[in-house]
């Protein structure tokens, strides 16, 4: 079975001079819960809109489960993107009935994904009559319909209280342990940390970095080694015992430590080895240092 | 198509805007169809009392002069469901829910196909309804009604729907280029009442005729009465292929004009 759900090769999205995108690349792959993580503007949306085929790319390409985009392999999709989008003058039921007709899915489904939301007891209300959190369960309700292979969800706690907002992650926690893919987009580092397995962390369009979100977000020391001679320092790595386990990332080589050893440790151990290294530094660290500056910015300009 | 039409008629089924509308036009056109007769003989025993010649009561009732009477008549109102549809569709844009449909699986065309089929259905009651109207009053006031009598001329009623169609795909790109039910609805106003108007009278000789809403306007042109004899005027009794093929050239462009808006367009 294909593992990769989502293939993005290098895509852009210009405004004029403004790049919302900016060549993005990501894999995403079965049974990931994958968070896109970004302050406000970053391109998160845009994203989101582009590989659902509401925005049009300017370069670059998608691949949904392998193939070209369609719309057949759009309804094995579910997604909200930004704010719950219904006829407000319909009830929850017949805007699900709405959605059921364009995926091509029975109306049986309906009762079982407004119980999983818990808007069983208002499904006959106006969408226009919810609160915020019962329009943002609705959404994920719309999404579901249709057995999906992948959910696409887009800052699914915007705008709900503390209470709201643990329903919600308990409810996509839930959701992904049936094995549906997720694609979490959000600006809240705690949430990501807190819902996802892997992350691509953009700005300004970039992606500035991806991974595993244990390995990036956790506490566990991670390094990046870069040098002139890399496979040198790769033969030294493989037979060091101060490292549990490294990969290489372009050209960097990133290292998880064992216990108790930090950066300076690898550091003197490599210079005994006689390995140049023009670069060393503590990756996880950096990066959360990084984001939440990123968001202390973004907040400063809109407050 | 069947499961498009069914979401469409989803959608409109709690819309009030839709139905109030609906029944406004009806009621409209109800009324003016049973008044006007007896409206039109008022002004002629106005306009007799002066005349040279004698002038007779007419009856516009009578079959198989109805057809043209009644579907001339109701093409001045199909801005009514002009209205229906620019309101219909804006509210796709307004409530960002044609972005909606797109995710969750209609293409772009499947999306232009669901509204242009709305609007089919839409002009197909319109003219059904014109044509029940018509029986009636037409066998209430018809001396000896022949079978052969109800049919004849029916080429108007056919026509009265391409009108209303072609009308309406108008207004249906209005909406999709302006998304916005209150600029779109002045947009068709000003084009319809005064812009075109103003090209039409600049332009030489006949060729306002290709005029697209000009054109439309055109396909049933004003029935000849007695009234009108009066004055020496006579009007085209017939419809013509030129202004049915300009017509249907118009509405294939209009549609493929809706397909690049919406394909060239970010939702």
């Amino acid at each position: 079975m294909n593992t990769e759900i989502l293939t993005i090769e290098h895509l852009s999205k210009h405004y004029g001079k403004l790049k919302a995108v900016d060549d993005l690349s990501l894999t995403i792959e079965r049974g990931n819960i994958y968070g896109i993580l970004g302050p406000n503007g970053s391109g998160k949306t845009t994203t989101l809109g582009i590989i659902l085929d509401a925005i049009n790319a300017s370069k670059g390409s998608y691949k949904w489960f392998g193939n070209k985009p369609s719309k057949a392999d759009r309804k094995r999709i579910g997604a909200i993107l930004e704010t719950p989008v219904f006829y407000p003058y319909l009830s929850g039921t017949k805007n699900l009935e709405i959605i059921a007709d364009i995926k091509g899915a029975s109306y049986s489904e309906i009762p079982d994904v407004l119980a999983m939301v818990d808007l069983t007891k208002r499904k006959h209300s106006k969408f226009k009559t919810y609160s915020l959190g019962m329009k943002q369960r609705l959404a994920i309700a719309a999404a579901l319909i249709g057995s999906p292979e992948v959910l696409i969800l887009d800052e699914p706690t915007n705008g709900l209280d503390p209470q709201g907002i643990a329903e919600i992650r308990n409810l996509i926690k839930k959701i992904a342990k049936e094995g549906i893919t997720i694609v979490l987009a959000s600006h809240l580092l705690d949430e990501v940390q807190k819902v996802c397995t892997h992350v691509a962390v953009l700005e300004k369009g970039k992606k500035l970095f991806a991974g595993r979100v244990d390995e990036v977000l956790s506490d566990s020391v991670l390094v990046e080694i870069a040098g002139p001679d890399m496979d040198k320092i790769e033969a030294v790595l493989s037979k060091s015992d101060l490292i549990n386990k490294y990969s290489k990332e372009d050209q960097l080589f990133i290292i998880e430590l064992n216990n108790g050893i930090n950066s300076s440790h690898l550091n003197k151990f490599l210079l005994e080895q006689g390995v140049d290294v023009s670069h060393i530094s503590n990756r996880k660290k950096s990066l959360e240092k990084y984001f939440l500056e990123l968001l202390a910015d973004t907040n400063d300009k809109t407050s | 198509m069947i499961r498009l039409l069914k979401i469409e008629f989803k959608k409109v089924s709690n819309n009030k805007a839709f139905w109030i509308l609906l029944g406004l036009y009806a009621l409209i056109l109800g009324t003016i169809f049973f008044g006007v007769q007896t409206i039109v003989n008022e002004i002629m025993v106005d306009a007799g009392k002066k005349a040279p010649i004698p002038v007779t009561k007419i009856s516009l009732y009578e079959f198989p002069n109805i057809w043209h009477n009644l579907t001339y008549l109701a093409g001045y109102f199909k801005i009514i469901l002009a209205i229906i549809v620019i309101i219909f569709i804006t509210n796709e844009y307004s409530y960002r829910t044609i972005r909606q449909n797109i995710i969750t699986g209609l293409s772009r065309w499947d999306f232009l196909l669901s509204k242009l089929l709305m609007v089919i259905v839409i002009s197909i009651a319109a003219t059904l309804f014109l044509f029940i109207i018509g029986i009636i009053l037409g066998f209430t006031n018809t001396a000896e009604v022949k079978f052969s009598m109800m049919f004849e001329n029916l080429v108007f009623v056919f026509t009265y729907f391409l009108e209303t169609f072609a009308f309406l795909v108008f207004s249906l790109l209005l909406g999709i280029l302006a998304k916005r039910s209150g600029i779109t609805i002045g947009i068709l106003f000003l084009y319809f009442y005064i812009i075109e108007k103003y090209i039409n009278y600049k332009l030489p000789d006949n060729w306002g005729d290709f005029l697209p809403l000009r054109a439309i306007g055109k396909l049933i042109d004003i029935p000849n009465t007695s009234l009108m004899k009066i004055f020496g005027l006579n009007f085209r009794e017939f419809v013509a292929v030129q202004d049915v093929i300009v017509v249907l050239a118009y509405s294939a462009l209009f549609i493929y004009l809706m397909y690049l808006t919406l394909k060239k367009r970010d939702l």
